[in-house]
């Protein structure tokens, strides 16, 4: 009894003592949308940082609904950053709620991570016709193509300088050994899917031009035409024929999409499914932004060799 | 043809069974006034599997289906029990009692396992499109079990009102809302379960006669529901809830040509369309007057309809300066598709496009969208002021037609 009681003490003060470490370091605490931006933060920030993401991997960013808790770590924040497009909508409210100012829109310490980023699929204002998004100011998921990290990283490490100029050589620093890292990865993952150059793929949802641009992945068409909405059975209809016709042999799924309706149009079109994670933490093996991708990488692979 | 075929016959087949077993319960929980009790059930079950997936079963397992099944059973439970309670509360407001608190309660669960939410979302919102045979056959097997039950006991079930046959009849009921909720969804299970039922009962008084006229109305209007969503490319679903509506709507129409002075009811029909139509009129003349740049949905529709009704108060400047910019928003919006077409195709044909390319495609993108705007902002604000312009003369028009259209006795107020 007596020992285990000296067991508990000393793993709280253990645990506590951890914390204050922390502390005595001063980490700025960053607040991130999603959980592919606080990997990039954590890259760059090193152990200067304690970075956070409000929504939890496996949910859907675009649907999330935030907690009261969100609020307070924004209180807390340090450094905000998002990933624009119009991709975290509700985070403006909640920016509205923590009341801070520094880190609202045009803040020094608010990072939009989609400024300098070339969007694909821009469509002004109207919704383009069965490309699955309402998004007028392109579409969002960006951070798919590993080559646009340079510039993600660049505006955060900016922003850093910003907060804490004494590190400032550090964080680039950071930055490049990254980045350095990053590029041999590509070069590792433009090689695994050489094979798969222009063979006719279907996604659920639209969320891959920049990843197909980035590894000339020919992405034909998608399950669902507007985001909520259930396909209709002439869409579908099409789309078997069209996957029929161009051979494609592949479904991308990510891990918050229902099963039933891709298992569907996969069984109808004799594809095989490969669920790839578009946030870190999505699937097993995800833990970072570039593991995301040596999982991803491998899963596609995978799909295309069981065809 | 084989395509539609080949893609509504299974969903027409699973549609059948369930307009089957459904038109039954519904006429038995329309005549216990327990209407939404199918949505409770269907929640129960979905807290089941929730708290089977929070323990660490897998979706489709066995332990799971055991979980929702032992979740509807209690609530069976308490169903049975919510008719005695009810004295002074009406029993539906304790049936909704148990569906939001179920409802609020998963969600509690599913925020302590985030992967649960879209687990959570496939329990109640299934897709009657993409189910197959396999489908059909379980819930055959199971509705015929149910069925049969329920025809055994039917004169113990309906006599009787005792505590154990309410439990049976809320059990077996929760077994196939919980199966149906998955296969169809809440929306379209509900329609399956008070639409038809409603109709039989509207139109005969013996259960033979209510299930049969259900029965009959409910598959039509299924392969009704089920063409319309191939022929004009809707979500299946919500295309076969809303023609249930429309063959309500239609027996509705009937059922006072049915039952009533044919004459009368006819005299009547006119006298309340006209009043409809006049009141309309009036309401777009006021709205019209009132605040001639809001938008005018009668004026809006028309237009849409036969766009050559601008010219009749556009003056030529304004028709032009119309024309041009919905010339160039078209234009605009052509140029982009093609930036978009060939950042596309370049994505596997040919040689890559580079990021200098791709970031300058983009920013181009960008303004034709803006310009496309501009164009837009043009010819609301011509429409707009052209509308400002006939604000009072159109307006008196429209209520000239209003008066007209209501049914007065006009003859009488002038002789």
């Amino acid at each position: 009894m007596v020992l285990r009681i000296a067991l508990i003490a000393a793993w709280f003060a253990g645990a506590y003592g951890f914390e204050s470490l922390g502390f005595a370091q001063e980490r700025i605490p960053v607040v991130t949308t999603t959980t592919v931006l606080r990997s990039l933060v954590e890259a760059v920030g090193g152990d200067h940082i304690a970075a956070v993401s409000l929504v939890p991997a496996q949910i859907d960013a675009e649907e999330y609904q935030p907690k009261p808790q969100d609020v307070l770590r924004l209180r807390n924040a340090r450094l905000f950053v998002r990933v624009g497009l119009d991709y975290d909508l509700w985070a403006d409210r909640l920016l509205a709620q923590a009341g801070r100012a520094d880190i609202s829109r045009g803040g020094p310490a608010y990072v939009d991570a989609s400024f300098a980023i070339a969007a694909l699929e821009l469509r002004g204002m109207s919704v383009g016709p069965g490309d699955g998004h309402a998004h007028g100011s392109g579409n969002p998921h960006y951070w798919l193509d590993p080559k646009n990290a340079e510039i993600i990283t660049g505006t955060i490490v900016e922003a850093l300088m910003r907060l804490d100029p004494a590190n400032a050589e550090r964080f680039e620093a950071n930055r490049l050994a990254y980045l350095a890292h990053l590029n041999t990865k590509l070069a590792e993952w433009d090689t695994k899917l050489a094979s798969l150059k222009a063979v006719p793929i279907v996604a659920y949802h639209n969320s891959w031009p920049y990843f197909a641009r980035r590894f000339r992945l020919d992405f034909i068409g998608f399950i669902e035409t507007k985001p909520g909405v259930p396909p209709s059975p002439s869409h579908l209809a099409e789309l078997v024929q069209t996957m029929r016709a161009r051979g494609a042999c592949i479904v991308v799924r990510e891990p918050h999409e229902p099963e039933r309706d891709v298992a569907f149009v996969a069984n109808k079109a004799k594809a095989s499914i490969a669920t790839l994670a578009t946030s870190v933490g999505a699937l097993p093996h995800t833990g970072d932004y570039i593991s995301m991708f040596d999982t991803n990488v491998d899963a596609l692979r995978a799909a295309a060799a069981m065809r | 043809m084989t395509d539609i075929v080949q893609f509504l016959w299974p969903p027409f087949l699973v549609a059948i069974c369930l307009v089957g077993i459904h038109t039954y319960f519904g006429i038995q929980v329309l005549a216990r006034k327990v209407i939404f009790v199918d949505l409770a059930l269907a929640q129960i079950a979905a807290l089941g599997a929730t708290t089977s997936f929070m323990l660490g079963h897998s979706a489709q397992s066995a332990a799971t289906y055991g979980y929702s099944l032992a979740f509807t059973l209690l609530a069976a439970v308490l169903l049975a029990y919510t008719r005695a309670w009810a004295t002074r509360v009406p029993q539906e407001a304790l049936i909704g009692v148990i569906y939001v608190v179920a409802a609020a309660a998963a969600i509690l669960l599913i925020d302590q396992a985030p992967q649960g939410a879209e687990h959570l979302k496939q329990i109640l919102t299934g897709n009657i499109l993409t189910s197959g045979y396999s489908e059909a056959t379980i819930i055959v097997a199971l509705y015929t079990v149910v069925g049969l039950l329920h025809w055994l006991l039917r004169h113990w079930l309906n006599a009787a009102k005792s505590l154990i046959a309410e439990f049976v009849f809320y059990a077996t009921f929760g077994v196939v809302v919980t199966s149906s909720v998955a296969i169809a969804g809440v929306l379209l299970v509900f329609s399956f379960l008070i639409i038809p039922a409603s109709i039989g009962v509207m139109f005969a008084s013996s259960l033979a006669r209510q299930l049969v006229i259900g029965w009959t109305v409910g598959i039509i209007t299924s392969a009704a529901g089920l063409v319309a969503s191939f022929v004009f490319d809707l979500p299946t679903g919500a295309a076969m809830v809303c023609a249930f509506g429309g063959a309500l709507i239609i027996a509705g129409v009937i059922y006072p040509f049915l039952w009533g002075d044919r004459q009368r009811v006819i005299r009547a029909a006119i006298a309340s369309a006209r009043w409809i139509i006049a009141a309309v009129l009036a309401g777009s003349a006021v709205q019209f007057a009132a605040v001639p740049r809001a938008d005018q949905p009668l004026l809006d529709a028309a237009e849409y309809a036969v766009p050559a009704l601008r010219t009749l108060y556009f003056t030529r400047t304004e028709e032009t300066t119309f024309a041009d910019a919905s010339e160039y928003a078209e234009r605009y919006r052509i140029e982009a598709e093609r930036l978009n077409d060939l950042e596309k195709q370049r994505r596997t044909d040919g040689e890559a496009l580079d990021d200098v390319s791709v970031a300058r495609i983009s920013s181009y993108l960008k303004s034709y969208g803006e310009m496309r705007k501009g164009e837009q902002f043009v010819q609301g604000e011509v429409r707009a002021r052209a509308r400002e312009r006939m604000r009072w003369s159109l307006s008196l028009g429209l209520l000239v037609l209003a008066l007209l259209s209501a049914p007065l006795a006009w003859r009488r107020l002038f002789t």
